[in-house]
């Protein structure tokens, strides 16, 4: 784990272990409703949180939105180039196709970043608070890995294969 | 499966149960369709007059471009009939099926394994006959400037891809085997120079396959091992050998997103008959094996990502609050659990 | 062009065997078991016993008609460029996902240390989507030899098939393998397509009962307008495999020269028939030994013959789907009475068309005169009702009309009716195309407008 990782994902676990305070709320709005507040264009300010964003780099960074009964965490996965660009999609779109086994998955990230989870008061209920964010810290580890690895993948077999063609030449 | 073979196995199927089926007394009746690469379909069907006769049909994008790739001479024509025809049991229709390029008659009675292994090169014969065209040109060519007298003139540019020697053919093959992918092959005196264009539909592709090109490019310089193989080139731009070829002015669109790749024959890769073939066979297979090996990466992506979203899944199901643990706390014994895990029911 | 003169593929992926082939052929190309073989990575040792097992036993599946007959996939193996192919790909760390067989070389592979056999559909549904994306992916490159860029699919699924496996097939044809297009039927309203090419039919209704008797179980499927009607479909655990057990039974009974499975199998596809009433069979057989049969077996290298007569079983073994308690005492419903629970089940309005219009599908329907008896016998549960209830209502009724029918192309009906949707013009405005998935996702594969042939 490089230098700067480190503080970061500390930076992250402990305004996540902050934000996690969840309640269960009724819409103010409509009768018998009960909603993310985080997700509907609300009138009413004392339910929304100050958003907290995080930042890495240019393209690590992580926005957290409170709010009374739900916190949205949208992550921004390192792209450095084009390949990593289309395996970060690849790889977002993959799971966003899965979210029902997720629970916390969003399965369109907010604009502007890669991926985004949403936790309701029901996620904070069910779930241990502390293993949500262990998970997201370990998501947010892993994908980086996954994403180089891949791409490693990538070198590696388009080498072989390369090397391979090439070899049938060789008499 | 690493490479693909040049062969159909499906034709090689298709006469080996004729053959058998012949041999049993049985003979099938066939009206098959079988593919291959490339816009490629061949028709298997009985003669209507005579059933121990097959008829295998072939049509091909290619076709048209190399009927004519020797200035409408269609000498494609006589160059496969010398290949089949010195085959047992093949002779080639007087014409073509209606909708079909070229037609083959077969006659089960003296149709053999060897034949049918040509049979199933079918497509490779037909793709192959501008290449011999080359080789033949770049026989002529090598006589009479003999290669000692052009090295000096002859100075290959490995930046830029740009060979800047004094050509002295001005034909160029030109294979149209796609709808956007086209096939050059220019025979000069010391070499053949075979160029592909490539497109991507898919912008994955487009960068998958920008990865795969590279290491086509490297592989020869990385790997001491496989010196002798022809030299690759990586363009975006029309190598110079098709500048004067190429129509001009519509470098928009698709234009814009090709890409070339060159391969340089040595003399070594085509110095006599069997190798020829080995080295068209190859080269005729070069998009298929590309693309094939791209789509395989992605098969293999998408495990990697089943086996992650799995991994992530059970990282976030540790999570769960495990409704059991607040009864047992209550009671004084402990929850005794069989090896896998279940609860023990008293 | 290019994409209106390719043949579009047709490919039905069962439980045991998987049909390939391009639409407007009149049999799929390639039919063999649905088996990977895998390599297990770290095995680099004895690969000299991988090759002489390999060879040794393909011998064997050479030499032996059984696989050498026009539905087994290999008759003839490209013996070297495989050896080659596993000797190149051991050892190289990081393509071991290159390294794997399918068909009839994966169980021949799998004779050997080094790779591992697996069967990536279980039950009809896909259990392993990695083994299956590879099996594709090999189906597609070495044994049809298509770029699927240039060519429309057409893939089968069973019934009920959930919406998510669509997706997770999807997913893989258009990102993996970039289709151009592809339609997903649902096997039943295949082979209710295929039965049009049966001179009995006289309108080309997708509304039928379909029933569907493979190797290890039999569906009974309604279908009304295309759509599969899911609460009524049943299930008999009586196939293809429980006959040739049954037979297989007998043989050792009797003690025969030879009771392989194999043996047994055979006997089954070449002498067993469906008789009208097993008492008038038992005394014909008893008055006539011309009825009796003989069956030879031959070893490989046809030095040695074995005689195996072949007696009541050939009317006997049939006759277990019609009075299964004759081989099984767990089952004892027989197939015209679920047949006719199937069609009860079914809205009213759609029962008479069901029972008008009973088709078969699958090799296990295959013995001559199934559907004779089975429409006989069906009719008389359906009168007998009719005749109660105009008893009890003291109406007349208009009656119902049971027929049943089969066809030549009943064996691979699934396939061959995908070959015939996918041969029409209308096919590929059916298809979602690559560009449909990339602008709305994988869940466009949820809804298929149905083929309207009328």
């Amino acid at each position: 784990m490089s230098q700067s990782l480190r503080p970061y994902l500390t930076a992250v676990r402990y305004s996540l272990e902050a934000a996690l305070t969840l309640t269960n709320f009724s819409s103010q709005e409509v009768e018998r409703h009960n909603r993310p507040e985080i997700e509907v264009p609300n009138t009413s300010a004392e339910l929304l949180l100050q958003p907290m964003h995080i930042a890495r780099s240019e393209t690590e960074q992580v926005l957290i939105e409170p709010s009374v009964n739900s916190v949205r965490i949208s992550l921004m996965v390192k792209q450095a180039d084009e390949i990593e660009q289309i395996l970060v999609h690849k790889f977002t779109i993959f799971l966003e196709q899965r979210a029902e086994a997720f629970h916390i998955l969003r399965r369109v990230p907010i604009k502007g970043y890669s991926i985004s989870f949403l936790i309701t008061n029901k996620h904070t209920e069910s779930m241990k608070t502390g293993k949500l964010v262990d998970f997201i810290i370990e998501f947010m580890e892993e994908v980086d890995k996954e994403i180089s690895e891949m791409k490693l993948f990538l070198n590696a077999r388009a080498r072989f294969v390369a090397n391979e063609y090439l070899g049938e030449f060789v008499y | 499966m690493l490479h693909l073979q040049p062969s159909n196995l499906l034709i090689q199927k298709t006469f080996s149960e004729a053959l058998e089926a012949n041999g049993s007394g049985s003979p099938l009746t066939f009206d098959r369709i079988i593919s291959d690469f490339d816009y490629t379909n061949f028709h298997v069907s009985n003669d209507p007059e005579n059933r121990d006769l097959l008829l295998l049909s072939v049509r091909t994008k290619a076709w048209q471009s190399i009927l004519t790739c020797d200035n409408g001479s269609q000498g494609v024509l006589p160059y496969l009939a010398a290949k089949y025809t010195k085959l047992p049991g093949i002779t080639v229709a007087g014409s073509a099926e209606a909708g079909f390029d070229y037609t083959l008659c077969i006659d089960l009675s003296q149709l053999t394994s060897e034949t049918i292994v040509q049979l199933s090169l079918l497509k490779t014969n037909i793709m192959s006959y501008p290449f011999f065209l080359a080789f033949q040109e770049f026989a002529t060519l090598s006589t009479k400037n003999p290669t000692t007298t052009t090295v000096t003139v002859g100075r290959f540019n490995e930046e830029t891809g740009n060979v800047s020697s004094i050509d002295v053919s001005s034909t160029l093959y030109t294979i149209q085997y796609r709808d956007n992918e086209n096939m050059f092959i220019k025979p000069s005196n010391d070499r053949i120079t075979v160029i592909f264009e490539t497109f991507f539909q898919d912008e994955t592709d487009k960068v998958f396959g920008k990865v795969f090109l590279q290491e086509f490019v490297d592989a020869r310089k990385r790997n001491r091992d496989i010196q002798s193989a022809p030299q690759v080139i990586f363009s975006t731009e029309p190598p110079l050998e098709l500048q004067n070829h190429l129509p001009k002015g519509n470098e928009v669109g698709d234009e814009a997103s090709k890409r070339f790749i060159t391969f340089v024959l040595f003399p070594r890769h085509f110095a006599n008959e069997e190798l020829q073939f080995k080295t068209v066979s190859q080269l005729i297979l070069f998009r298929n094996y590309f693309h094939y090996h791209i789509k395989c990466s992605k098969a293999y992506m998408h495990s990697r990502m089943r086996y992650r979203v799995d991994t992530f899944v059970k990282v976030l199901n540790r999570a769960k609050v495990d409704e059991d643990e607040d009864e047992s706390g209550g009671s004084n014994y402990e929850t005794k659990r069989t090896i896998t895990g279940r609860k023990m029911v008293y | 062009m290019s994409y209106l003169n390719n043949p579009a593929v047709v490919m039905d992926n069962g439980t045991g065997l998987t049909k390939l082939g391009f639409a407007g052929n009149d049999s799929p190309s390639w039919i063999f078991p649905t088996a990977i073989a895998t390599s297990q990575g770290n095995s680099t040792a004895s690969k000299k016993m991988t090759s002489n097992s390999t060879s040794g036993s393909n011998a064997t599946g050479n030499g032996n008609p059984y696989f050498g007959n026009s539905t087994s996939a290999t008759s003839f193996n490209n013996l070297n460029s495989s050896m080659l192919l596993s000797n190149n790909l051991a050892g190289k760390r990081g393509t071991e996902d290159l390294d794997f067989y399918i068909g009839n070389e994966a169980l021949i592979a799998s004779q050997g240390p080094s790779y591992s056999l697996s069967y990536p559909i279980k039950h009809g549904q896909v259990e392993n989507w990695d083994h299956m994306e590879r099996f594709w992916e090999n189906s597609i490159f070495k044994y049809l030899r298509t770029e699927p860029e240039d060519h429309y699919f057409l893939l089968t699924e069973p019934p009920l098939n959930p919406p998510e496996n669509r997706e997770q097939v999807a997913e893989i044809f258009f990102e993996s393998f970039n289709c151009a297009g592809l339609y997903i039927a649902v096997q039943a309203v295949l082979a209710l397509a295929a039965s049009w090419t049966s001179s009995k039919v006289t309108d080309r209704s997708l509304t039928g009962t379909v029933i569907d008797s493979g190797d290890g179980v039999t569906h009974v499927i309604p279908v009304a307008e295309g759509f599969v009607i899911g609460s009524a479909i049943k299930n008999i655990p009586i196939a293809g495999r429980d006959i040739t057990l049954f037979i297989q039974q007998l043989l050792r009974e009797r003690g025969e020269a030879d009771t392989s499975l194999r043996t047994a199998e055979r006997i089954k596809q070449e002498h067993c028939y469906v008789c009208p009433d097993i008492v008038k069979e038992f005394n014909k057989f008893d008055k006539n030994p011309d009825k009796f049969a003989q069956f030879i077996v031959e070893n490989q290298e046809k030095t040695q013959k074995k005689v195996v007569d072949v007696g009541y079983e050939r009317f006997l073994a049939p006759e277990i789907f019609f009075n299964p308690e004759i081989a099984s005492s767990d089952f004892l419903t027989p197939l015209p009475t679920t047949v006719d629970h199937t069609i009860q089940a079914c809205p009213i309005d759609v029962r008479k068309a069901l029972y008008n219009n009973i088709v078969l599908s699958g090799g296990s329907t295959m013995f001559k005169d199934f559907g004779r008896r089975l429409q006989r016998d069906i009719k008389s549960i359906v009168n007998n009702r009719i005749a109660q209830s105009e008893l009890l209502s003291g109406t007349k009724s208009t009656g119902v009309d049971v027929s049943v029918i089969s066809h030549r192309k009943q064996r691979n009906a699934v396939w061959f009716g995908g070959s015939l949707l996918a041969q029409t013009a209308e096919f590929k405005s059916y298809c979602h195309t690559k560009q449909d998935y990339d602008e709305y996702g994988p869940e466009i594969v949820r809804n298929f407008s149905l083929f309207n042939m009328v």
